[in-house]
This record gives structure tokens, sequence and C-alpha cells, in this order.
């Protein structure tokens, strides 16, 4: 899962930081006193600065490109499904949704084809976050008045997939979700 | 030198934050408590606790940086002591009807108050959403003209483009910037214009409010000027602590002051149009904003870093490596501090990345990262100041035993505290759910963990409060001699 | 004071112009990506009867329903239509569809049609007419109502696009702007839209107009309003350094 590499790459990153900071804790602690340290601890370093901009430009060239903007936009989605989601409830529909009357209907959704939901909002923000049967968060987008949000994905494992609200709406926002399933 | 009012003073915001952070710590607390399921609330309670530790913590934390700045502008020029003073009578009010709002009008809608929920949220009394925007008022005005007195005394001084120290762009500049004013200055111009994006998202909700539905607002451009406002401010702060540990690191060390050169001056120069930009991060999730301001966003929120790290921190390393220090619990905080500083920055670099931001956005790891830089970074520097500003005539700076085991204790409390935010943030756990789906095995497992962390934290917040507060009131109740 | 006088700004500009939708609505989202019916088409000029495949697996379509004696929305929805197109420079393929809902008009009647908007020579533009006009309207959603003292039809201006494959890609309500004009055509030729305002809302303070054409978003007045803040920053900043320099050179 995306998830555990980011948690592990995180805390690789945090375990190095705080290995260096400790080693130059106690490098101040020995008795060197013919060491004067930096005069002036602002001077240049130059290469430093470098190397942290080169590694952050090559983090974001190779990750921008994955960006959910630019996933499956030239293809042609298989499916379409409608999402209005309101205080608390997410309505899908493979029509339409009357604003005005709005009503939703389970959804069965293909394996290994592109699906699209165009999602909305009635009322406030909402979020739209997709999550599989082990509850991992696999895709979100969320739900604006006013707009629609066109999430593309493709579902590789049949089963029942849960969708959570991920935006802070009312009192009901912990119980906001809906389910669909995959075959 | 500092006048015996602006100790005064600064004592009573001292006392005045501490208070508030020990209760909004217990709120805290109360919150892990809840979604471990140990204590039940209803949700709207959970939310109204949620929204109040928000907007008390996010208000001293802020106060804390601009009382330490204003106080050590002081060795450099002098500073308003009436304006202090209303900024400080100001905020008491203000947090005094953003309690009321919260307590007793059941206003939920967190402290960033996103368009248009406050407005549809039918759990709180009418007036609250209005009474909440009236606060903020009241605490952004008072900050405004707070941060536009201290550049407008610093530019008393300086003119406009020594404060950003740009004579340093060119070789031998004949009048040295001090690191501190820079600093200063580029945070106070963040501040105040994050100040403004409120005053105007403010404006534009009573205009609807006062509309009777004729004028509705558009909700992207709302949500672009409320993270303009709420990620800007948030960040600023944590400069108005980085801005005193260029003044004071090297001097309770026992060092040579900091100088300006060259490229710290452009690295700051940069950060003030990287700061303003990387709110963008907080909207990767809404496809509607155009694909260039979402890369901007990321690109923006990398190089955010690179004046905060490339240079703050490595110098700081250098400062102290190899060199004999003294060490005292104000460096060793101020230390810590930039420890919990970066791990928390890496942990947003990670979240600012747009494919990453897919599967964390709004989960438990935004609350870990923030928390880790202001739990761990920013609230040691603020202690650290308070600290040194209440021995300072005393000079008790050596390490006591007492002292290693109160940091141990915060070590220990808040790593343990932050490590379940970040597991749950891992697993997909969202971020303000009252309490957990049961399908999310491990969130309530989790949330039982951080807060029993949470509590050790607090034990040694306590300890640091009865330290500072005793001196404090000290300094409050001395007469001039 | 100051609070008030943007108050009233505000209102004096919003009454100028005419927004008073408070719910959007998600009309235009009903039969996405269903099939168009494949009626049979007599189109002026042709002699043959042709189904409606032939012509969308030739080009994707965009159609407009009208019926000839309509003294209501459908000539300046037309003429709207026509103008807009000419407008639009793309590389993307299309062809307009002008279909009768009317059971009276004939090939005579909409080739009348077309020579009145000197439209019979335009080689992408087809006017239409067929006998199975129900099953048209019940796919794409339209339910023109009869009006029998009026004698005219009720109806709303409807265009709906259609690509390659049959499917209603997307539909425009109203007389519409020529961006909408051009997101529908990106729509039929497969071009992917991560999102889109919905129509009929108070816009004027909305941050992006998107620009199918280029698939960019231009600046609209919400734009100018997220960089106000920073502005007005600048504003004060300067203010103040000005009042502070006297002093400072004075002393
Ligand atoms: C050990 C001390 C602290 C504890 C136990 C604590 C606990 C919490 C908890 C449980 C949440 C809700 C998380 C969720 O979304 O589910 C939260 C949110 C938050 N905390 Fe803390 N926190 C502490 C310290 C701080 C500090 C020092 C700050 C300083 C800025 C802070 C600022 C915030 C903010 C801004 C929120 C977001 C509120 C919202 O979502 O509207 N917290 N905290
Ligand atoms: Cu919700």
């Amino acid at each position: 899962m995306q998830q555990d590499s980011i948690l592990h790459f995180f805390l690789i990153l945090a375990a190095i930081s705080t290995i260096v900071f400790v080693f130059v804790f106690f490098s101040s602690w020995q008795d060197d006193t013919n060491n004067e340290g930096v005069k002036n601890a602002l001077r240049k370093r130059f290469w430093f600065i470098l190397i942290l901009l080169v590694s952050l430009g090559i983090f974001a060239s190779v990750t921008i490109p994955k960006s959910p903007y630019f996933l499956f936009a030239d293809e042609v989605p298989s499916k379409i499904i409608h999402v209005s989601a309101m205080q608390y409830a997410f309505l899908l529909s493979e029509k339409n949704i009357d604003a005005k009357n709005p009503v939703g209907e389970s959804i069965i959704l293909p394996s290994n084809r592109l699906v699209e939901f165009r999602v909305t909002s009635l009322d406030v923000n909402h979020g739209f976050a997709i999550y599989n049967s082990e509850m991992q968060l696999i895709t979100q987008t969320q739900a604006m008045p006013g707009y629609v949000n066109s999430l593309r994905y493709k579902f590789d494992k049949p089963g029942k997939y849960q969708v959570l609200c991920l935006e802070l709406c009312g009192v009901g926002h912990p119980v906001m979700q809906s389910t669909f399933k995959v075959q | 030198m500092e006048s015996l009012n602006l100790k005064k003073i600064t004592s009573l915001w001292i006392i005045t934050i501490l208070v508030l952070f020990v209760v909004a710590i217990v709120l805290g607390i109360v919150m892990r408590l809840n979604q471990g399921e140990v204590i039940k609330l209803e949700p709207l309670a959970f939310y109204t606790n949620m929204t109040t530790h928000g907007i008390t913590m996010i208000g001293i934390w802020f106060v804390a940086g601009m009382v330490s700045v204003n106080y050590l502008m002081e060795r450099y020029v002098k500073t308003s002591y009436s304006i202090n003073l209303f900024a400080f009578v100001l905020t008491v009010i203000g947090v005094v009807i953003l309690w009321t709002c919260t307590y007793i009008g059941n206003f939920s809608s967190g402290w960033t108050f996103l368009y248009p929920l406050p407005l549809k949220d039918s759990g709180s009394a009418p007036w609250a959403t209005p009474m909440y925007l009236v606060a903020l008022t009241i605490l952004g005005i008072a900050w405004l003209v707070w941060s536009v007195s201290l550049m407008a005394q610093v530019l008393k001084k300086y003119s406009f483009s020594q404060l950003l120290a740009w004579q340093h762009l060119k070789s031998n500049p004949k009048v040295e910037t001090p690191p501190f004013i820079l600093i200063s200055t580029v945070t106070l111009i963040g501040v105040i214009a994050s100040l403004i994006a409120a005053v105007i998202v403010i404006v534009l909700y009573f205009a609807e409010y006062f509309s009777n539905g004729n004028f509705v607002n558009d909700a992207l451009l709302m949500k672009n000027l409320t993270y303009f406002f709420g990620h800007t401010i948030a960040n600023e702060m944590l400069y108005l602590g980085v801005a005193v540990i260029y003044e004071i690191f090297a001097e309770v060390s026992g060092r040579p002051k900091w100088k300006t050169t060259w490229y710290v001056a452009l690295a700051w120069n940069c950060s003030l149009v990287f700061i303003l930009t990387a709110f963008f991060h907080h909207l990767y999730m809404d496809f509607v904003q155009p694909e260039g301001l979402q890369i901007i966003g990321q690109l923006a929120s990398y190089l955010a870093s690179i004046p905060a790290v490339g240079v703050t921190v490595f110098t700081i390393i250098l400062a102290v490596y190899r060199v004999r220090i003294k060490w005292s619990i104000v460096n060793l905080l101020f230390f810590i501090g930039v420890i919990g500083w970066v791990i928390g920055g890496l942990g947003a670099v990670i979240d600012a990345t747009i494919s990453n931001n897919v599967v964390l956005h709004n989960t438990l790891w935004v609350p870990a990262h923030f928390h880790t830089y202001n739990a761990m970074g920013n609230v040691l520097f603020s202690l650290a100041f308070f600290y040194w500003f209440s021995t300072q005539h005393i000079k008790i700076l050596v390490i006591s035993n007492q002292t290693l085991y109160t940091m141990g204790l915060l070590l220990i409390g808040g790593i343990g505290f932050l490590i379940a935010f970040y597991m749950g943030g891992a697993d997909s756990v969202p971020r303000r759910y009252s309490t957990y789906p049961s399908g999310l095995a491990s969130a309530s497992y989790l949330a039982k963990i951080g807060a029993s962390f949470a509590m050790l934290y607090l034990g040694a917040v306590l300890i640091f409060f009865y330290n500072i507060s005793k001196r404090c009131f000290g300094i409050l109740y001395s007469s001039p001699y | 004071m100051f609070r008030n006088f943007i108050f009233v700004a505000i209102l004096a500009i919003q009454s100028t112009i005419n927004a008073q939708h408070n719910i959007s609505t998600l009309d235009e989202e009903k039969n996405i990506y269903e099939k168009i019916s494949n009626v049979p088409l007599k189109i002026v000029n042709r002699d043959d009867v042709r189904k409606f495949e032939l012509l969308y697996k030739e080009k994707p379509v965009i159609l407009a329903l009208v019926f000839t004696q309509c003294s209501g929305i459908c000539n300046p929805f037309l003429i709207q239509l026509k103008n807009s197109l000419q407008f639009i420079k793309t590389d993307k393929n299309y062809q307009i569809l002008v279909l009768s809902f009317d059971s009276r008009d004939n090939l005579e009647s909409m080739s009348k049609l077309a020579k009145r908007f000197e439209l019979d020579n335009a080689i992408n533009w087809k006017f239409a007419i067929t006998d199975s006009i129900q099953a048209l309207n019940n796919s794409v959603g339209f339910s023109p109502l009869w009006d029998s003292i009026r004698k005219q039809f009720d109806h709303e201006a409807l265009l709906v696009g259609i690509n390659q494959e049959g499917y209603i890609a997307k539909k425009l309500i109203g007389v519409r702007s020529h961006y909408d004009l051009e997101l529908m055509i990106r729509s039929i030729n497969h071009i992917y839209t991560p999102s889109y305002k919905l129509p009929a809302k108070n816009s004027l303070f909305s941050c992006f107009n998107y620009d199918p054409l280029t698939g960019k978003n231009t600046p609209g007045t919400g734009l100018l309003i997220i960089v106000l803040p920073a502005f007005i920053t600048a504003i004060i900043i300067l203010f103040v350094a000005l009042i502070s320099r006297t002093k400072r050179l004075s002393s």
C-alpha cells in the first residue's frame, strides 16, 4: 500500500534527522577547547542548499505526473456515476440526480474498467473518499457546492467498497458513508 | 533597554498563554479519549471542543510569537507599550467571546470555519456564527494594529530595503541588518497579509449573512481565502519563533552573535513569496482548482522548506557541532524544538506532494504533522523564550536533574502522542471524526495510546508552567528600583 | 463604517447582475453517458433516410432541438449558436444537427429555416426531421409541453453533445456563452475535464472561467480577490514606510 511506504519513508527520514541532531549535540560536549567552532555560523554553505534543491527537484518531477488530474486523462470512461453529497449522506446513481428531489441507487461497478465519478454537493463541502474492503483509503476528491469534480479510477479488485466523508460537514460527519460493489 | 512596563505586560501575556495552553491540552486529551471510546461525548460536544482547542491553540502560539518578537525588538527600536496592552485587552475579549460562541452557542464548524458550513450548521445557536465572526474581527484588528505598529517602529530606524536586507545582496554592505530584524519583517508582512485575508473572508460572510439569500458566495473562492488566512498564520507563527532563535540562541550559548550574509538575505526574501503561495496545497483534492495552481502549490511548499531547513537548521547544527556550548534549559529547548520542526516539516513535505495527498488528505496525517512542529517545535521555542525571559535577572540557567526529567517526560509524551497520529494517518483514519467507524480497526486503539502519552506531555507542561509563571508573577509584582 | 461600505458596494454590483439561484441545478447532468436513440433522420438536401448512427460515427454531433413556428427561444437560440461557433477556433471535430421536434415540420419548412439563417450551404450544419421524435426526446431528457391556447410548445433551449460512440457527453440548457460551447466540443471529442462549474450560479466572485479551447482557466474576478490580501498588504507597508521615512529623515 502507498500509505505504508509513505510511513516508512517518513520514519527513516525522521530517524536520520534525529541521529544527526543527537550526534551534533554530543559533539558539543567533547572537551575540545582548541576548536572554536564556526565563528559566524551563517557563513556560506552553498552546497548544502544545492543538494537540497536538487533532491526536491527530483522528487517533484517524479511525483507531479502521478497527480490525479493527469491520470487516465486520455481514456474514455466505461461508466459514469453521479454523486451528490448532502448532510449526511451520499447519493450515488447511474442516472442524473435531481437537486430538488435527490435520490440515489445501489451501484455495482465493473472491475478493471475506467469509472468516472462526477461529484458535487447539495449543501456544504464534503469529501468523497473511497475505501477498499480492507478499509484502506485508495482515492478521493472533494464535493464542493456549485462545482462538479470528476474523479477517475480503475478498480482492480472485486469486492465491497466504502465511501467516507473526509471534510467536516456538521455533527453527522463521522457517520456519513455509503457503499458500492465492484464485480 | 526593556522598560519595566514591557516586562510586566510580557509577564502577563506569558501567564495568560500558559493557562490557556493547559486548558486547551486538556480539551485535546478529552477529544482523544472520546475517539478512543473511553469517555462518551455527544458529537456536538466533541466538535465544540475541537473548535475551541484549535482556535485557542492557534491564537495563543501566535501571540506567544508576537510577544517574544515585540520584547526582543526593544533592543533595536522603541516599541509601543500602549499598543501591546491594547492587543492584550482585545485578545482576552476576543477569546472570551470565542469561548462563549463555542460553549454556549455551540459553534462547531472547526477553527477554519470553512464556508458554507457555519451558515448551514443546524447544531449551533443562530447568533453563534455571526458572533464567532465578530470575535475573529476583534482579534484580527488587534493583531493587525500590533503587527503594523511593529513594522512602523522598525521602519523608523531602517529603510524598507534595509529591513529586507537587500544591501546584503551586494558586496560590502555599509549597514548591517540583524537577522532578527530581517526575519521579523518577512514574518510580519506575511502575518499582515493573512490577517487581511481573514478580514476579506469575514466581510464576504457578512455580506451573504445580511443579504437574505440575494448574495451567495463562491465556495471555491472562499476556500482559497480561508486557507490563505489559516495556512499562512499557522506557518508565520512558527517563523516568529525562529526569529527569536536567531536572536538569542548564540547569546545564551555564550557564542558570538549570528550575522546576516547574502544568502541568508536571499533565502528569507524568497520565503516571503513561497509562504504566501504554499496554501494552495490545501486545495489539491478540489479538482476545480486549475492545475497550474496545484503545481505551484507543490513547488512553493517544497521551496518554502529551503530557507527553513537549508538555512536555519544548518546554521543551528553548525553553531553546535564540536563547539563547547553552555547548555541550559533555554538552548536545549530551542535545539529540541528545531528537531521537532524538521520532522514535522518532513511530514508536511510528504503530504504536500499531490500524489501522496490523494491518500493522506484529511486523514490523521494532517494533525500528525502540524502537531509535530507545533507541540514539539513552536511550543518549545516559546517555552525557551519564556524561561529565558523569566530568569534573565536570576541567571539560574544550569541544567538540574529536575529539568532533565521534565524534558524527558515532555519528549516521551510528545513522541508517543504524535506516533499515534502518524500511524492513524497511515491507516487511513480520517481526521475530525468524533468517533470512528468500526471498520477502522486500529483507530480507537491508537486514540487511547495517544491520550495516554498526551497526559505525560501535560504533566511536563504543568511543571514548566509552575516554574515559569512563578517567576513571571515575581516580575509582575516587582516595583521600580 | 468601512464594513458597511463594502457591503453596500457588494450589493450594488450584485443587483446589476442577475443571479438569484441558491441551489445549483443538476439538470444538465441528466442522461449523461447514456446512448442517444438511434432514430431515422430525414435531412434537408439529402434524399435518403439515414439512421442517427451514421451521423455520429462520421463526426461528433451537437444536437439542437427546435421547431420552425416557434415565436420564443428557438430563433435567438440558433442565432447565438451560429455566432458563437463562428468565434470558436478549434481543430476539434464536430457537426451541428438542427432537428425539429414538432411533427408539423417537414423538409420544406426546415429548409426554409436553414435559408433564413444563411446556413443552407454550411457544410457543418444539417437540418433534419424524424418520425420518431418521442424516442429521441426520451433519450436526451427533453420534454416540450404543448400549450394549446398559444399554439406553441413550451420548451427549454437544449443542446446535446454526442460523441462518436453515440453517448451523450454533455448537455447545455439555455442560451450559453461560447466557453460552455467549447467545453461541449471538447467533451464530445473525449477530452477529460477534471471539473467544471455548475451553471446558473452567481459567478460574480468565481475564481476561474474554464476555457475549454485551450484547456486553461482564465482568471475571473475571484482570482483578483485571492491576490487582494497581498496587494492591500503591499499598500499598507508602502504607506507606513513613507510616513516613517519622513520621520527617520527629519530626526
Ligand atoms: C499534547 C497536546 C495536544 C493534544 C492532546 C492535542 C489534541 C488534538 C486532537 C485530538 C485534535 C483533533 C484531531 C482530529 O482531527 O481528529 C487536535 C486538533 C488540533 N490541534 Fe491539537 N493537541 C495538542 C496540542 C496542540 C498544539 C500545541 C497546537 C498548536 C497550534 C494544536 C493545534 C490544533 C489544531 C489547530 C487542531 C485542528 C482543529 C480543527 O481540526 O479544527 N494542538 N488536537
Ligand atoms: Cu462530512
